[in-house]
């Protein structure tokens, strides 16, 4: 078994505290952002060398389920940022261990606040681009 | 009390893969998980193997993952770990298992023996042993504590994920050393822990603290060995 399988598996079994979920959802959330990395730069690069592919791809973009996509990426880029400052202050500030419960709470509660607004006006972006009046009624 | 034990055994001379050894045992509740153990193997099955020697918590041989943490069997109550009238026994990650409960410490101590756990003085002692101060003695006193009992680095994902990287007990060990005022070798145990396989592997995830049997605060120190070693310092 390699050892990516047992460190993901071993990840699910060991009883770790806050930490460990923080570490594997930082993990999660930095594959998620590398996914769409990839798939972003693809398509820029299309507009380029091939636009009319490049013009299907910005049409699927804006579909329901990747406008769905996309506010899960916004969590996961923000959490990503905020809990990458919750580990660099832990590396910088070794003595504010005692007080990694308190660290963690604040950093999802950063999030939290960074993530509500943003998520909310993306709906009402994609609820406005896909179902025009209704969206406007709602969000203006 | 009754409890239900269940423990992965494995002897490579004879399985295929590890299996589930069920036992019941009479316990008091505050028996230690060892007590319970040695029970087994004394009165219910011979052929289960463990290592414990002092059985005080200090020499460090019975660490275990039990209930899905790691732990010294010696210092670990049964009412502290029981759980609905069960306790699970695993040995402890990212070690070659010899058999059952024991693993091959050795690729730990490997590690361990890089971080040249030793003190490095080139000047003359003189006739008397070198001095110290109190507060100089204090500022690396929680890394004295360490009995290399591994249940740190077998609990930390990046050694999961990374036999190679030093872990959480090589880096208590070194900065045992590093910050002792009397040491001269600090520059060479950062130039080690500096390496990719270094102390840089080390994501802060705590689990390392959380289960230290010394109540070492090993992150802690790790981030001081980090600190260290981004400001050129040793305060």
């Amino acid at each position: 078994m390699g050892t990516l399988f047992i460190t993901v598996r071993e990840a699910l079994r060991y009883k770790g505290r806050e930490g460990q979920w923080l570490w594997a959802l930082h993990r999660i959330s930095g594959l998620g952002i590398l996914f769409y990395l990839i798939i972003h730069v693809y398509d820029m690069s299309l507009a380029y060398f091939n636009v009319p592919v490049h013009e299907e791809m910005i049409a699927l973009f804006k579909t329901p389920l990747f406008s769905v996509l996309e506010l899960a990426l916004a969590a996961l880029l923000i959490f990503h940022a905020v809990n990458g400052v919750r580990v660099a202050i832990l590396d910088l500030r070794p003595e504010m261990w005692a007080n990694q419960q308190k660290v963690t709470r604040i950093s999802l509660i950063v999030t939290a606040i960074l993530a509500a607004p943003t998520i909310v006006i993306m709906i009402i972006y994609t609820l406005n681009a896909n179902f025009g009046p209704v969206a406007s009624a709602v969000g203006r | 009390m009754k409890v239900h034990f269940k423990i992965k055994r494995f002897n490579p001379e004879k399985d295929k893969k590890p299996y589930w050894g069920e036992y019941d045992v009479e316990a008091d509740e505050s028996d230690r998980v060892l007590d319970a153990l040695q029970t087994v193997k004394w009165d219910i099955d011979g052929t289960l193997n463990f290592r414990r020697s002092c059985a005080h918590g200090i020499c460090g041989s019975d660490a275990m993952r039990i209930n899905g943490r790691n732990a010294l069997a010696c210092k670990l109550l049964i009412r502290d770990a029981v759980q609905g009238g069960k306790i699970t026994i695993e040995p402890i990650l990212g070690l070659p298992v010899i058999k059952d409960l024991i693993v091959d410490m050795e690729p730990f101590f490997a590690h361990y023996r890089t971080v040249m756990p030793f003190l490095i003085n080139n000047t003359t002692p003189g006739e008397r042993e070198r001095l110290q101060s109190p507060e100089d003695r204090e500022r690396y006193d929680d890394s004295t504590k360490c009995i290399l009992c591994a249940c740190c680095t077998t609990s930390c994902p990046s050694f999961w994920a990374r036999g190679d990287y030093v872990g959480p007990a090589a880096i208590v060990q070194a900065h045992r050393f590093i910050f002792d005022s009397r040491d001269q070798g600090a520059a060479e145990r950062l130039k080690v822990l500096g390496e990719p396989d270094g102390v840089w592997r080390c994501r802060t995830v705590f689990n390392c603290t959380d289960v230290c049997p010394r109540d070492i605060q090993v992150t802690r120190v790790i981030g001081e060995v980090k600190a260290a070693l981004i400001t050129g310092k040793i305060d």
